[in-house]
């Protein structure tokens, strides 16, 4: 459907390099990322409104690098809506279509269904500045969706959204894409992408370092700055040891983990999820292995309960709830037994860390 | 506290000091002109004729200028070109000529042997002496006014709703008529007045383009030169009032036009 071929664009203060992406029909495409790291500039270069240096872009069969704006079939929803002020709402989801000279009946209609679909036929009288964040949202969507885009993107559409609202924001770009709109949407939130996307690629410095499902991509992070993206506190890059029956690795820190068996490569680096490793303060039961002593250094409430820091040569981040905390009353700078199974440790990319850029 | 108090204090009686310079000399005006002077001149017909010429003159010259001077507003707050800082030292130039300086080097130019006087007399126009004259000497000296403010206005028009116009597929010329201009059709009509206001109080430029047909400022000079202070004093509150009355009038219509749009949002409420 969409298609980017190795874009290359020189701004200000960096690089687009190499941008390669494929989206596919119906695909809810999330491209996740800092601020900064090109996001909204790659979404510029795909509508047209900055022309790459090198590269090409296809949508569909059709080369459309070098089509006007106007006639590319894309529509973009900007992060702060650029809403016409001196216009009604009903006059901004009307405006394309006067553009497009489609008769007065046809126009209304058009205009009508849009309002309903985005639950907003109460404020077509109303200007711009007399709606909530929320509402903003629903116009500029109704606004580009009368047009009728193949393609739909959105640059972080909740940014003006709070946080009570986003549901709604989320379970109406669920159903635009479950009624086949190709969407790709440019977000910093992981959680984000995580709710929506199909597909997701991630974005750092100026080019998109993984992609995949969200599934894939946040098991699988290919290097420590995707890993942290994905919520991952505990890696660890690591030596591996191979003994006669059991495989083992050291930290640059000189703590050692006990690995499952299996080929692993001379170094790399190890993630555990944070709700896997186990605290206690005899060591957790069943677990005989990686058992590792150290101190509470701090603990900070989360939404699910606290997240715990222990300091044990290196640092290990535990989730846990707060029926637990309850039972233990943990307390910073008590000494804990922090423990994990083998198979909670997982190498990140295939072994060798992939460059951070 | 207390400095605080002497600080207010200071900074009111050097405010009062400024606002009296200007209101002094022209309540000293008013108030040494008679009911009945003031009588006589505002039915002198030389008066009349010249106060109106005055106000069509530079009311038609803001108003054909403002056909280029909108568009060159627009390209010096949204496009980037080589020699930029140039340009806006060219558009600021009249303000800080002597305008007597700048009525001789555009009668230079508009007269028979200059570049556009002889083009014009060919096409059988005669720009000096004459009221298209004066309209270019009130437009050299007041243009400023109006390319700055509409330059502002178009700066403070968010870019983002010009490219969204572009994403919903909207030309060049559509972007410009039916979204920057009116987002910076406040500042526009403020520099509208500003030209205007300008170049119908301009002498320098004018009277040495044009004695004759008199426009108010010259005439006043005129009757100051003849018949001395107290004969040009009417003829100047005369001028002062009727210019005070159309300023006042294009300030309340586009106070106006910003109440009605305002009234419009508050009734969809």
């Amino acid at each position: 459907m969409l298609r980017t071929e190795q874009l290359c664009k020189r701004l200000d203060t960096f690089f687009l390099r190499d941008i390669s992406l494929e989206v596919a029909q119906g695909d809810y495409y999330v491209l996740l990322g800092r601020s900064g790291a090109g996001k909204t500039q790659l979404l510029e270069l795909i509508c047209g409104l900055t022309p790459p240096d090198k590269g090409k872009i296809f949508l569909g069969d059709e080369d459309i690098t070098r089509r006007r704006v106007q006639d590319r079939g894309i529509g973009l929803v900007f992060q702060d809506l650029a809403l016409f002020p001196h216009y009604s709402v009903k006059d901004n989801i009307m405006y394309p279509l006067r553009i497009m000279k489609l008769p007065l009946r046809e126009r209304i209609d058009r205009v009508q269904r849009a309002a309903e679909e985005m639950n907003i036929t109460d404020l077509l009288l109303r200007k711009p500045e007399n709606l909530s964040g929320g509402e903003k949202q629903r116009v500029a969507l109704a606004r580009t969706l009368v047009t009728q885009p193949r393609v739909l993107l959105l640059d972080e559409p909740m940014a003006s959204v709070d946080a009570s609202l986003k549901d709604s924001i989320r379970r109406m770009l669920r159903r635009l894409n479950r009624n086949g709109q190709t969407i790709v949407h440019v977000t910093h939130d992981f959680g984000e992408a995580i709710s929506l996307a199909s597909r997701v690629g991630v974005m750092h410095n100026g080019r998109i370092i993984q992609e995949g499902t969200p599934e894939e991509v946040f098991t699988h992070p290919v290097n420590r700055f995707v890993a942290r993206y994905a919520g991952i506190k505990n890696f660890f890059r690591v030596t591996f040891v191979r003994s006669y029956n059991c495989c083992s690795c050291i930290t640059d820190n000189r703590t050692k983990f006990k690995l499952p068996k299996g080929d692993y490569p001379s170094s790399g680096l190890l993630i555990i999820a944070a709700a896997e490793v186990l605290l206690s303060r005899q060591g957790a039961a069943g677990v005989q292995i990686n058992n590792i002593h150290g101190v509470i250094e701090d603990i900070v409430p989360s939404p699910l309960g606290y997240e715990i820091t222990v300091d044990a040569g290196d640092h290990f981040f535990a989730d846990i709830t707060r029926r637990e905390m309850d039972e233990h009353k943990y307390v910073t700078g008590e000494p804990v037994i922090v423990s994990f199974r083998p198979e909670s440790l997982r190498l990140v990319g295939d072994g060798e860390e992939k460059k951070e850029y | 506290m207390r400095g605080h108090t002497l600080f207010n204090w200071i900074f009111a009686i050097l405010a009062s000091l400024v606002l009296l310079f200007i209101i002094a000399p022209l309540a000293g005006m008013f108030l040494n002109t008679s009911a009945g002077e003031m009588r006589m001149t505002a039915a002198d017909p030389d008066v009349i004729r010249s106060v109106w010429y005055t106000l069509a003159i530079a009311f038609t010259a803001t108003l054909l200028f403002a056909i280029g001077a909108v568009p060159l507003a627009w390209i010096m707050a949204r496009r980037k070109f080589p020699l930029k800082n140039v340009v806006q030292g060219i558009i600021d130039l009249p303000v800080v000529l002597p305008h007597t300086a700048a009525g001789i080097a555009l009668l230079g130019f508009i007269s028979r042997d200059g570049f556009l006087g002889g083009a014009a007399q060919k096409a059988g126009i005669l720009l000096v002496n004459n009221g298209a004259g004066i309209a270019l000497a009130m437009a050299f000296v007041s243009l400023p006014f109006l390319i700055n403010a509409a330059r502002d206005g178009f700066a403070a028009v968010p870019e983002r709703t010009e490219k969204a116009a572009l994403m919903l597929g909207a030309s060049q010329s559509r972007i410009f008529f039916t979204v920057s201009l009116p987002q910076a059709w406040r500042s526009v009509v403020s520099g509208f007045i500003m030209m205007f206001a300008r170049g119908m109080s301009e002498f320098g430029a004018v009277v040495i383009i044009a004695y004759h047909p008199m426009i108010a400022p010259v005439l006043i000079y005129d009757r100051f030169n003849t018949y001395g202070l107290s004969a040009a004093r009417p003829a100047s509150i005369v001028f002062i009032l009727v210019a005070l009355f159309f300023f006042v009038l294009f300030r309340v219509l586009a106070t106006e036009r910003r109440q009605i749009l305002r009234r419009e949002d508050d009734a969809t409420d």
